[in-house]
C-alpha cells in the first residue's frame, strides 16, 4: 500500500521520481562495490554487520568456500543448470562437509556451531535473500548457464568468490541490466521470453 | 433630426469608464460569488474523495460492465476538450476574422478554454487502470528501451491535449498583459504585486505595442489550427478503431461540430450569470449573445446533419454490424440515451432561428442547460452503446453508473468552477484594451450638433 | 511503486517452505521493489525427486464420483498445482472433467476441518489424535456391536477394510453414493437377471439413443462416455453416429443431440416398448429368444405410446427403423434426470429395445460391474435400523447424507437417536453439524489408497504431498481402533494403511518391482471382460404404467424436475471454480434458478430474474426464473447441489436445495427423484440472474456454424453450405482490399523476423477446434482456471459481466420458433491470437503486442489499463481486473495450488488468454537444454489437454506435417468473424448435423 503514500503526494511528482528511480546504471554500482573485496578470510566474524549486504543468521564466507576452497557453485546451487532455479544447498549437504571440518580458528568454529545445532534441531536455517527477481519476470537460470557457461554466475551476482558477505552487485530488477547484456549478445527481446 | 443609427458593436463607453467598470470586477467578492465559489469547491471535494476510493479499491467501484470497459469517465473527457474548443474559437479563428463582436465575450471564453482543457486533462489519468502509471504514457528515455505505441490514438491525445493546453494557456496570459498593467497601476495591495508578475512590466511603450500585437497575432495564428486538430484527435480515439458506431469517417468534423457547439453553450451557461454578478451588462449586450447564438445555431445544424448521416451510413452500409448498433441505439435498452441527445442538440438547436428566443437571455439559458446535456449524452451514448452491443450476441451488456462515476463527474465541475470563478474574480474579464480599441476617438460629451 | 499483487495473507514462510527461490512467479509484484525482506527456507534433506523449479508428476486415481478416472498430478516444489488425466489410464485415456479437476480446491479449500474435534458442551473444541481415538474407542467399546458405517467410498481395499472392521465388531456398514443407479440394477435384473451396471460403448455405436439420460454429465462415467461419444458422434472423414434424445428437458447431452423430441415426463418406457414392438414385428432376424417378447410387447403400439408420451406414433416409426437399422446402435436410460417412479420400467423397456436391436454385447457390454454402491435400499434400511435406536454409534464416511436425502425423510430426526456419531469427512458439512466427533480424513491426493471401479480396472493413490492440515487418513484410523480394541480386530494387525494396502497389493502383484510399477503407471489395468446375457423368464413382464406423480395434477401444476447441475449431488458446492463455472445449459452461476419455458412464462405472465415459489406437498422453494426453449411447458427444472445449510463459506446460503420438495420415503428401492409436482405462485420480487450469456441468438452471424452431414460429406466449406441453405453471403472483400491486407500482413512477419529472431526459426503457434466434437462440457474452461491462476469473482462482479474466463463456452439456440427444431451450437471463445489483431496498435505502451512466434502478447507489467485493447477486440475475450481480485481470489490455503509459472495478475491491468505461453517458453527451455529443435506434441495448452472429446489441437502452423496444420485443411474450416480480417490463429470447424434427411 506504499503505492496509495505516492499518490497522496501527486501523480507528477511522482511520474518525476519514478524517472529518477527509472535509471540508475549497472555499471556505477558494480564500481561502488568494488571498495569493500579484500583478503576477507582475515574478517572476524563479529564484524559481519558491517560488511555489504543483508547478515546472515550464519555468517557464512562465500569469500572462503569458493574464494580459497575453490568450490564451484553448482556444488551446493545443483539445479542451476537444469531448472529455471538454482536453489540452495540443503541442511544436508552443509552437514555433509560440516560433519567432520569443525573450523580453523575460533571465530568460524562458531558459526560452524550454529550450523551443527539448527541441523541436531532439525532446524533450517532461514537465510535472508539477498538477489530475488520481480515476480513478473521470469529468469531461467539453466538457459543462461547453457549459454554462457558454469562460470557465468559472477556476470550477475558478481565475484562472489572475494565477497565475506554476499551483497547485491547489479540491481538484477532493474530490466535496463538484463536488456543491455541482450543487445550487445543479439538476444531474442521479446517481452514474453521474461514476462507472462 | 435625423436618428443615428449606431453600430452595435462599437462601445458607449468613454475609455476611462471601460477601465473603471472592468476594474469594478476585480473589487471585493460579493454574497452571491462566495456561494457559487463555495459550491464549486464542494463539489472539487467530492471528486478528490471519489478518485482516493477509486485509487484505494479499483475501478471497480465504477459502473463497468464488459464489454463496456469505457464509459463515463471517458465521455466527461470528451465533452470538457469540446467545451475548451469554443473559447478558441472566439478568441483565435474570430480575432483573425477581424469580428468586432467578439471583443467583449473572448476573454471569458478564452479562460473558460484554459479551465477545461486543464479539467480534461485529468481524466485519461483517473481513467486508467494503474493511475500510477500514467507517465508511462509519455515518450521519455529510459533503460528499458521502451517507448509509448505512436500507432495509439491514445498517444496522439497525450500529444493533442498537452499542446492545446500550452498554446491557449500562453494565449490568454499574452492577452491578459495590458489588461492587467491597467489594473496594475489603479490597484493595490496583493493584488498589484500578482498583476506585476502577470503584466511583465508592461509599459505600453509603443515599442510594446508593436511587438505585443504582432506576438497576439501569431499566436492567435498557432491557436487557430488548434480547434480542428484537437478534437479531432480526439474523435480518432473513437473512429480509429473497428467497433461498429465508432470507427465513422465522419468522424472529426461530426466531433469538432459537437465540442464548439457545446462550448458555445457552456458560453451561455457561464457568461448569463456572470454578467449580472459582475454588473457588465451594458459590455456584455445582447448583441453579443445573438451572435453567440447564431453560432450555436450554425454548429448545430451541422450536428443535425452529422447525426442523419450517422443514421443514413449504418443503413446504407448494408453491415449487420453498424445496422444492429444503430437500430439499437435508437429501440435497444439505450433508446433514452439516444434520443436525448437527438432532441437535446439536433431538435432544440432549431429553435434559435427565431430572433425572439435568439435575445431573450432566460430562453438562451435554458436551451444552454440542453445543450450542456445533450452534448454529455451524446459521447456517453456513442461510447456505451456502441460498446455494449458489438460483434458477439453472447458478449452483450449494458453498463449503469454507479456513485463513482457521478463523484467524479461532479468532482470535475467543482474543479473548472472553482477555477473560472476565481479568475473572473482575480483577472478582467473582459478586455479593456481591445474594447478601447473599438471606441471611437474621444469627444467632448455634449458635443454633437 | 510496488504494487504488491501477492494474494492476500499468503503466508510466505509456508509457501516458501520447501525452497525459498520459488516463489518466482506464484505472486506478482510489478514495479521493482525488494524492499520486503524475504527468506529462503532450505530443505533439510532434499527428497530425490524434487528439483526446485522442475514439476515432479505422480500418477495417481481421482475419487471425484465413481468412475475412477486416472491422475497425473502436477507438484512443484511439493504442492499439487494442476490435475490432468493419465494417459495410460483406460477410462479416461488422459482427459479429466471439470469436476475430477477442481478436486485441487477440495484439496486447499478453506472450509476443511483442521484437525480432530469433540463436542463439548455444544460447541467443537480441537482434541488431539490420541484422545480422539482413545475415545472412539472407547465408546466403540461400550456399543458392543451397535455400530452403523455409512461409507461413499468407492469399492478398494479402503471398503474392504471397513467393512471387515465393521462386521468383526458385529456392526453394518452401507457404501452410499447419492446419484446411484438403482433403476438400471433393478431393470438389468428383471430383464437379464443380473443386477451389474453394463459399460455403455458409445465409440461404437452408429446410433445413439438416449431417454432422458444425461450420460455426459452425471451418468456412471462421463468422461468415459465424452470420449466414446465425440469418436462416434464426431464427423469423422464422412461418417458420424446420429444421437436422438427423448428428454422433456434439454441437458448438456441433449444440447448435443442431432434431434430432440421432446416427451412427457415418466412415459419413456411407453416410447421404448413401442420402438421394440415396431422392430420385432417389421425386421426379420432378430435374436431367437426376442421373438418369444413378440406376444408381450404386441399390446404396446406406436399409438398408445404417442398417447401416454405425446411423441407422434409416426416418429416413434421411424426411430424405430433408424435404430434397427443402424448397426450397432445404442439405446441408454437411467440417471437422475429421468428417475422417476416409472424408472425401472422405463430402463427395462430400453433394455428390451437394446436386445431386439441386437445391442446387447457389442455396445452394452456386461461383466465390467460398475461401481454403485450398495444402493439406496441398503440405506433405507439401515435408517430405518437407526430410527429404531438400534446404534450406539454411528461413522459417516466420505457421505453427507444430512444433505443428499429429502429432509421430507426425517433423516437428522433418526440419526439424533444415535446417540454417539462420527464424522471422518474433510470439511464442516451438513452431516458432521449433528455429529459429536469429527476425526477428519485425508483428501485423495494425500493419502495412500485405490480404487476398483470396474472389472480388470484398478487405480491407486498416492501421497503428492504433505498433508495441508494434521488430518489422518481413515484407514489409519480403523487400523490404530482396532490394535486399541483387539479382540475380534485383532486381526487387522497392519502398522499403518499404506502397510496394509501394500501387503493386499503384494499378494496378487507379488515383487516390489511390480509394485513399483503400479504406483509409477497409477494401478494395473487389464481388459475388462464381456460376459453374454440371456433373456430373463421375468422380462416378458415388462410394461408401462403411468407413473405417479406427488401433488394433484391441475392447469396450474408443473412437473418438478430437479437436475443434475455443475454442482452434482452437492459435493462440489464448495469450490470457487464450480460456483463460478456457468452451467453448461444456462450459463447461470453462483446460485439457483428454474427453468421455465416462453408459453409458459407468457402464460402465467413472469419474466426472467422474477423470484416464484413453488410448493409440492413436502416444502416451498423461492427462486429466481430463467426462460429458455429447451424445456417441455409443463415442467419446471431446479438444479440439484445448492442450498447448503453448511459445508463452509463458499457453499453456505447460496441458492436453494431442490431436494425440499421430494418426499424421502418411498418404497421402490432408490430415491425418485423426478416424482413431484409442484404449484407456482409469483412473488414480484426480482433478483437479476447472475448468468454470463448476453443474447442468446446468433443473429445470422455464422459464429457457430453447421452444415448438414450431406454437405460436410460433399466436402462444402460453411460459406457454402449457407449458400446452399438459401442465406445470400456477400463476398468478403475487394481485390484490392486483399490485396492491401496481404501487404500488411506481409510486412508483418517481416517486422517480426527481423534481427536475432530470423534465426530461431520461428514457430506460429496455432489451434484448431472442431465443434462436431465439442460438447460443451466446460471441463476446458475449469482447465484453464486452474493452468493460469485465473481468479474467480464472484457473484456480485458476474451480474456486472466482469467474469474473467480466459476460455468461455458461447451457447447459441437455433431455431425453436414455428416448427423448426431448437437446437442449441456451442462455440469455446478464447483469444484468437490475431495476425492483425486489432487490440495491438491501440494499446499507448505497447503491453499489448504481437510476439515474433505469432503470439498476441500480453504483459501484464507494462499494461496500465486504458482497456482500449478490451473495446477494440471483437471476441470479446480481454478481461480487465476491475478490483484486487487476486487479493480475494486465494484464500489461505487456496493459494497454495496456484502455478507458480504464471504471474498472478494486479488489480488495474489486462489479462486474457496466451496459448499457455508458459507452457511454450518451458518446451522451448526444453528443448534448447537438449540441443534440439520442438516437437509437434511438446506444447500442449491447458485446455486441449483436457478436452474429453479432443475437440481442440494447438500446434505450430509453420510446420507442415504438425497435427494442427493437417486440421487446418479440412473443409469444414472457418474463421469467426472472417470479414474483420483480424485473421485469427484459431480455426473452427463446422459443427455437422444429422438430421433425418441428410
Amino acid at each position: 500500500m506504499r503505492k496509495l503514500a505516492f499518490l497522496g503526494v501527486g501523480s507528477l511528482l511522482l511520474a518525476l521520481g519514478a524517472l529518477a528511480i527509472d535509471s540508475p546504471t549497472p555499471a556505477a554500482q558494480a564500481a561502488q562495490s568494488a571498495a569493500d573485496t579484500l583478503p576477507a578470510w582475515k574478517l572476524a566474524a563479529g564484524d559481519s554487520g558491517s560488511l555489504k549486504g543483508p547478515r546472515q543468521p550464519i555468517f557464512f564466507r562465500h569469500d572462503i568456500h569458493v574464494g580459497v576452497n575453490k568450490m564451484p557453485c553448482q556444488y551446493c546451487h545443483s539445479s542451476v543448470a537444469e531448472s529455471s532455479e538454482p536453489g540452495i544447498p540443503t541442511m544436508a549437504s552443509c552437514m555433509g562437509c560440516h560433519l567432520i571440518i569443525g573450523g580453523s580458528d575460533s571465530s568460524h568454529k562458531v558459526e560452524i556451531k550454529k550450523l551443527r545445532d539448527a541441523w541436531n534441531a532439525k532446524q533450517p536455517i532461514e537465510w535472508i535473500r539477498v538477489h530475488s527477481v520481480a515476480r513478473h519476470a521470469h529468469f531461467p537460470h539453466m538457459r543462461h548457464i547453457k549459454a554462457l557457461g558454469p562460470n557465468a554466475c559472477q556476470s550477475c551476482h558478481g565475484d562472489v568468490a572475494r565477497m565475506p558477505q554476499v551483497f547485491k552487485v547489479n540491481n538484477i530488477n532493474n530490466m535496463g541490466f538484463c536488456i543491455t547484456c541482450h543487445l550487445e549478445r543479439k538476444i531474442n527481446r521479446d517481452c514474453t521470453a521474461c514476462h507472462y | 433630426m435625423a436618428t443615428i443609427v449606431r453600430d452595435p458593436s462599437v462601445p458607449t463607453q468613454t475609455h476611462h469608464e471601460v477601465t473603471r467598470d472592468v476594474v469594478n470586477t476585480l473589487g471585493t467578492a460579493g454574497r452571491g460569488y462566495l456561494l457559487l465559489l463555495a459550491g464549486a469547491v464542494g463539489l472539487f471535494l467530492v471528486g478528490i474523495g471519489t478518485f482516493i476510493m477509486l485509487l484505494k479499491d479499483g475501478l471497480g467501484l465504477a459502473g463497468y460492465n464488459p464489454p463496456v470497459f469505457w464509459s463515463v469517465f471517458i465521455t466527461t473527457f470528451v465533452f470538457w476538450v469540446g467545451i475548451g474548443h469554443a473559447g478558441t474559437l472566439i478568441s483565435a479563428i474570430l480575432f483573425l476574422f477581424r469580428s468586432p463582436w467578439r471583443t467583449a465575450v473572448y476573454r471569458a471564453t478564452e479562460a473558460m478554454t484554459v479551465f477545461a482543457v486543464m479539467t480534461a486533462g485529468l481524466f485519461p489519468i483517473i481513467h486508467i487502470g494503474r493511475q500510477w502509471f500514467f507517465y508511462w504514457l509519455m515518450p521519455y528515455p529510459n533503460q528499458r528501451w521502451l517507448w509509448p505505441n505512436f500507432k495509439s490514438p491514445l498517444v496522439w491525445d497525450v500529444f493533442a491535449i498537452s499542446t492545446y493546453l500550452t498554446v491557449s494557456t500562453t494565449f490568454l496570459c499574452v492577452g491578459l498583459v495590458p489588461d492587467v498593467a491597467a489594473a496594475r497601476d489603479i490597484m493595490s495591495g496583493w493584488r498589484q504585486k500578482v498583476y506585476n508578475i502577470f503584466s511583465l512590466g508592461w509599459k505600453g511603450t509603443d515599442n510594446q505595442w508593436r511587438h505585443y500585437s504582432r506576438a497576439y497575432l501569431y499566436l492567435a495564428a498557432l491557436a487557430t489550427p488548434l480547434v480542428l486538430s484537437v478534437h479531432s484527435v480526439v474523435s480518432w480515439d473513437f473512429a480509429m478503431s473497428i467497433i461498429p458506431g465508432w470507427h465513422g469517417t465522419i468522424f472529426a468534423p461530426y466531433f469538432v461540430a459537437g465540442a464548439i457547439y457545446s462550448g458555445v453553450g457552456m458560453v451561455f451557461t457561464l457568461l448569463i450569470p456572470l454578467r449580472r454578478v459582475l454588473k457588465l451588462e451594458h459590455m456584455i449586450t445582447d448583441y453579443h449573445f445573438d451572435n453567440l447564438a447564431k453560432l450555436t445555431l450554425f454548429t448545430g445544424s451541422i450536428l443535425f446533419y452529422a447525426y442523419l448521416m450517422e443514421y443514413f451510413v449504418g443503413w446504407y452500409s448494408g453491415n449487420t454490424f453498424e445496422q444492429t448498433t444503430f437500430w439499437r441505439r435508437a429501440f435497444g435498452p439505450m433508446w433514452w440515451g439516444g434520443w436525448t441527445m437527438i432532441i437535446c442538440n439536433a431538435f432544440v438547436s432549431q429553435l434559435l432561428w427565431f430572433r425572439k428566443i435568439r435575445t431573450n437571455l432566460t430562453s438562451l439559458f435554458i436551451i444552454s442547460i440542453f445543450i450542456n446535456i445533450g452534448m454529455w449524452f451524446e459521447r456517453y451514448v456513442i461510447i456505451t452503446s456502441s460498446l455494449g452491443n458489438d460483434f458477439l450476441p453472447f458478449a452483450w451488456s449494458q453498463m449503469n453508473p454507479t456513485w463513482a462515476d457521478w463523484g467524479i463527474l461532479a468532482g470535475s465541475f467543482g474543479w473548472f468552477g472553482m477555477w473560472f470563478l476565481l479568475f473572473a474574480r482575480t483577472f478582467p474579464v473582459v478586455a479593456i484594451q481591445e474594447i478601447k480599441e473599438q471606441i471611437p476617438y474621444p469627444r467632448l460629451r455634449k458635443g454633437g450638433h | 511503486m510496488s504494487d504488491a499483487t501477492q494474494p492476500e495473507g499468503i503466508d510466505r514462510r509456508r509457501f516458501l517452505t520447501v525452497l525459498g527461490v520459488t516463489g518466482a512467479g506464484a505472486a506478482a509484484v510489478s514495479g521493482c521493489s525488494t524492499a520486503k525482506v524475504e527468506k529462503l527456507v532450505p530443505y533439510l534433506v532434499q527428497s530425490d525427486d524434487q528439483i526446485p523449479g522442475i514439476p515432479t508428476w505422480y500418477a495417481s486415481t481421482c475419487t471425484e464420483c465413481g468412475a475412477g478416472c486416472g491422475l497425473h498430478v502436477k507438484t512443484r516444489e511439493a504442492r499439487a498445482i494442476k490435475l490432468e488425466g493419465n494417459p495410460a489410464h483406460p477410462v479416461n485415456a488422459g482427459k479429466l472433467c471439470a469436476h475430477g479437476q477442481s478436486a485441487l480446491q477440495g484439496l486447499y479449500n478453506p472450509g476443511r476441518v483442521k484437525g480432530p474435534m469433540a463436542r463439548r458442551d455444544g460447541g467443537f473444541t480441537a482434541i488431539t489424535w490420541d484422545e480422539a481415538i482413545a475415545l472412539l474407542s472407547e465408546k466403540l467399546q461400550a456399543a458392543g456391536g451397535k455400530l452403523g458405517v455409512i461409507s461413499g467410498a468407492g469399492r478398494g481395499t479402503f471398503s474392504d477394510l471397513l467393512s471387515a472392521w465393521t462386521q468383526a465388531q458385529g456392526g453394518r456398514v452401507v457404501r452410499y453414493q447419492a446419484f446411484d443407479f438403482e433403476p438400471v440394477r433393478a431393470a438389468n435384473q428383471q430383464v437379464f437377471g443380473t443386477s451389474e451396471i453394463p459399460a455403455y460403448d458409445f465409440a461404437a455405436a452408429r446410433y445413439i439413443l438416449s431417454f432422458g439420460t444425461d450420460f455426459l454429465t452425471d451418468f456412471v462415467s462421463p468422461v468415459e462416455h465424452q470420449r466414446g461419444f465425440a469418436e462416434s458422434h464426431g464427423f469423422n472423414n464422412g461418417q458420424m453416429a446420429k444421437h436422438v434424445m427423448l428428454a422433456p428437458r434439454l441437458s448438456l447431452t441433449g444440447m448435443n443431440a442431432d434431434e430432440w423430441i421432446m416427451l412427457r415426463p415418466g412415459s419413456e418406457a411407453a416410447v421404448a416398448l413401442a420402438m421394440a414392438n415396431v422392430i420385432l414385428t417389421e425386421r426379420t432376424g432378430n435374436p431367437a429368444d426376442a421373438n418369444g417378447l413378440r406376444t408381450a410387447l404386441a399390446a404396446w403400439t406406436p399409438e398408445k405410446a404417442q398417447e401416454a408420451s405425446g411423441v407422434g406414433a409416426e416418429v416413434i416409426r421411424r426411430l424405430a427403423r433408424e435404430f434397427a437399422s443402424a448397426q450397432p446402435s445404442l439405446a441408454v436410460a437411467g440417471g437422475i434426470a429421468t428417475q422417476h417412479r416409472g424408472a425401472i420400467q422405463a430402463c427395462a423397456a430400453v433394455n428390451l429395445l437394446n436386445y431386439v436391436a441386437g445391442n446387447v454385447g457389442r455396445t452394452v457390454k456386461f461383466g465390467a460391474d460398475l461401481d454403485a454402491g450398495d444402493g439406496y435400499a441398503a440405506l433405507e434400511s439401515l435408517l430405518q435400523a437407526m430410527e429404531k435406536g438400534q446404534f450406539a454409534v454411528m461413522i459417516v464416511h466420505e457421505a453427507n447424507p444430512a444433505y443428499s436425502l429429502p429432509k421430507a425423510g426425517g433423516f437428522a430426526a433418526s440419526f439424533a437417536k444415535v446417540p454417539f456419531k462420527v464424522s471422518t469427512s474433510l470439511y464442516f458439512d451438513e452431516t458432521s453439524h449433528l455429529c459429536d466427533l469429527l476425526l477428519p480424513g485425508q483428501h485423495a491426493l494425500e493419502r495412500w489408497d485405490d480404487l476398483r471401479p470396474r472389472r480388470g480396472v484398478t487405480g491407486l493413490l498416492q501421497p503428492v504431498m504433505e498433508p495441508v492440515f494434521p488430518t489422518l487418513p481413515t484407514g489409519d484410523l480403523l487400523l490404530r481402533t482396532a490394535q486399541k480394541l483387539g479382540g475380534a480386530l485383532a486381526a487387522l494387525s497392519a502398522p499403518s494403511y499404506e502397510a496394509h494396502l501394500k501387503t493386499q497389493w503384494l499378494k496378487t502383484l507379488g515383487t516390489d518391482e511390480a509394485w513399483r510399477s503400479a504406483l509409477q503407471h497409477g494401478g494395473v489395468y487389464g481388459d475388462t471382460p464381456v460376459t453374454s446375457v440371456k433373456l430373463a423368464a421375468t422380462a416378458a413382464n415388462v410394461a408401462y404404467t403411468a407413473p405417479v406423480f406427488d401433488g394433484d395434477a391441475g392447469i396450474d401444476a408443473f412437473f418438478f424436475a430437479p437436475v443434475p447441475s455443475v454442482m452434482g449431488d452437492g459435493r462440489f458446492a464448495n469450490r470457487p471454480w464450480m460456483l463460478e463455472l456457468p452451467d453448461p445449459v444456462t450459463k447461470i452461476t453462483w446460485h439457483s434458478w428454474v427453468e421455465m419455458h416462453p408459453e409458459t412464462a407468457r402464460r402465467i405472465d413472469v419474466r426472467e430474474g422474477e423470484i416464484v415459489q413453488l410448493t409440492s406437498p413436502n416444502g416451498t422453494l423461492s427462486v429466481p426464473v430463467y426462460i429458455t426453449p429447451a424445456i417441455h411447458p409443463e415442467v419446471l427444472a431446479v438444479p440439484l447441489g445448492m442450498g447448503h445449510t453448511a459445508f463452509g463459506d463458499f457453499a453456505t446460503g447460496r441458492g436453494v436445495n431442490a431436494l425440499d420438495l421430494l418426499d424421502g420415503k418411498d418404497g421402490q428401492g432408490f430415491l425418485p427423484y423426478q416424482s413431484a409436482r409442484v404449484t407456482l405462485t409469483r412473488t414480484r420480487e426480482f433478483k437479476k440472474v447472475a448468468k454470463t450469456e448476453g443474447t442468446t441468438r446468433q443473429l445470422g452471424r455464422g459464429i457457430a456454424d453447421a452444415m448438414t452431414l450431406a454437405q460436410a460429406r460433399a466436402g462444402m466449406t460453411p460459406a457454402l453450405a449457407r449458400k446452399a441453405e438459401g442465406h445470400e453471403v456477400e463476398e468478403i472483400n475487394t481485390d484490392r482490399e486483399v490485396e492491401a491486407i496481404e501487404g500488411f500482413r506481409a510486412s508483418q512477419l517481416e517486422k517480426r523476423n527481423i534481427g536475432p529472431y530470423a534465426a530461431e526459426g520461428l514457430p506460429m503457434w496455432g489451434m484448431v477446434i472442431d465443434l462436431s466434437r465439442c460438447t460443451g462440457c466446460s471441463s476446458c474452461v475449469t482447465a484453464c482456471y486452474a493452468e493460469n491462476n485465473i481468479p474467480w469473482v464472484g457473484e456480485e462482479a458476474i451480474l456486472k459481466g466482469r467474469e474473467m474466463t480466459w476460455m468461455r463456452i458461447e451457447r447459441y439456440w437455433e431455431g425453436g420458433e414455428d416448427g423448426d427444431p431448437l437446437e442449441a451450437r456451442v462455440v469455446p471463445m478464447l483469444c484468437q491470437h490475431c495476425d492483425n489483431a486489432p487490440c495491438e496498435p491501440v494499446c499507448p505502451v505497447y503491453a499489448a503486442y504481437h510476439t515474433p512466434d505469432g503470439l498476441n502478447g500480453q504483459v501484464y507489467n507494462r499494461c496500465v489499463g486504458t482497456r482500449y485493447c478490451g473495446n477494440n477486440c471483437p471476441y470479446k475475450v480481454r478481461y480487465f481486473n476491475w478490483s484486487a481480485y487476486n487479493k480475494k481470489a486465494f484464500p489461505e490455503p487456496l493459494n497454495l495450488g496456484l502455478n507458480p509459472d504464471v504471474t498472478v495478475r494486479a488489480r488495474g491491468v489486462m489479462e486474457k488468454c496466451t496459448f499457455c505461453v508458459q507452457r511454450i517458453r518451458g518446451a522451448q527451455n526444453t528443448a534448447r537444454l537438449e540441443d534440439r529443435a520442438l516437437r509437434d506434441d511438446d506444447v500442449v495448452t491447458a485446455c486441449a489437454q483436457a478436452c474429453p472429446s479432443n475437440a481442440i489441437t494447438f500446434g505450430n502452423m509453420n510446420d507442415p506435417a504438425s497435427r494442427v496444420t493437417q486440421a487446418q485443411q479440412s473443409s469444414r474450416g472457418y474463421h469467426i468473424l472472417e470479414d474483420l480480417n483480424v485473421r485469427p490463429a484459431v480455426t473452427y470447424l463446422a459443427k455437422v448435423l444429422h438430421r433425418s434427411e441428410g
